[in-house]
């Protein structure tokens, strides 16, 4: 095998994308050190491994960190999206229950009635607010965003405890919708730039 | 194909320089350069305490490149080695100040270790 060949194989240490760009040149670099150099020597070879094992590790973990960053704002990109959701979405459930209130007042109203849909606003407006904090989130940070998705979750459990007035797609925003922003805001807390708290 | 990152920064942010990326700036500042002709002149400048190999080498171009301290001259062949197209390098103008900026920093602590006698005495 020559050392040519042994030198393309060290090579592969390297990231793809680096090895694309300068591979041709690094193997010419090494033809040169192979013209001026005894190959046959240990020391030649010492100085060759030296050179890949301190290199390519570094330019690894840089090819790594470029694509956590690209994630990053991938990442970002989905939170806005979840963001603008969130806020369409809180104002459509409370549009909803303005309409069953109009709806219920014209019988005879329960006390447990008037407290579930008032809860249940509050939990569309706290939802709102989550909304609104994940859209902001660069200057506010994730904590107000997921302190409003807690108090809306507990709202929306406790306006359907009270009376089932809710409709299926009103509980599944009202439910389903804190619990899935509450885990984006957990997990992806290495990778995201919505971290300013 | 490389993005510039930190245009508008001052040379000083640069600085401290690692070792082996001022001794290229410092290889480039006598012209355009390929690869192996900045490897020969940095063992030359060092007396053979600093070698370059091409892992390090291209390591580091690469990041000066990114960082807009170094740019790319084309393809050509050196007439001196062969005919194989060889990759040219060269300093910008921020590269030429940051090189500055550190030939300066490094200057001034000498001079400090030259106060204390440190450097420049012999030892009695």
């Amino acid at each position: 095998m020559t050392a040519e060949r042994i030198y393309r194989l060290l090579l592969r240490a390297y990231p793809p994308d680096f090895r694309a760009e300068y591979g041709r040149d690094m193997e010419l670099l090494f033809r040169d050190q192979c013209q001026e150099s005894d190959v046959r020597t240990l020391g030649f070879w010492a100085r060759v491994f030296w050179d890949v094992a301190r290199s390519a590790p570094a330019l690894r973990l840089e090819a790594w960190r470029k694509r956590g960053s690209e994630n990053t704002q991938t990442v970002e990109a989905i939170m806005k999206i979840a963001g603008m959701l969130t806020v369409l979405l809180a104002a459509f459930v409370i549009v909803g229950a303005a309409g069953e209130w109009v709806a219920g007042s014209k019988g005879a109203m329960d006390g447990r009635y008037v407290l579930a849909v008032v809860l249940g606003v509050f939990a569309s407006v706290l939802l709102l607010g989550a909304g609104v904090a994940i859209l902001l989130g660069a200057r506010w940070g994730r904590q107000p965003a997921r302190l409003a998705l807690f108090a809306s979750l507990v709202s929306a459990v406790a306006a359907r405890l009270l009376f089932p007035w809710m409709s299926i797609f009103s509980q599944l925003v009202g439910f389903g919708l804190p619990v899935a922003l509450l885990i984006a805001l957990y997990w992806p807390n290495k990778t995201s730039t919505f971290k300013a708290a | 194909m490389t993005t510039k990152r930190g245009a508008g920064r001052p040379p000083e942010a640069y600085l401290p320089l690692p070792p082996a990326t001022f001794h290229i700036l410092l290889a480039l500042a006598d012209g355009e350069l390929h690869g192996y002709a900045i490897m020969k002149g940095v063992a030359a400048r060092s007396a053979g305490t600093v070698r370059l190999g091409p892992g390090t080498l291209y390591g580091a171009l690469k990041r000066l490149l990114e960082t807009g301290l170094v740019e790319e001259r084309g393809e050509r062949a050196d007439p001196e080695r062969g005919d194989e197209r060889r990759r040219y390098y060269r300093l910008t103008h921020l590269g030429l100040s940051v090189v500055r900026a550190e030939a300066r920093r490094l200057d001034a602590m000498v001079r400090a270790a030259r106060r204390k006698k440190l450097i420049g005495v012999r030892p009695a």
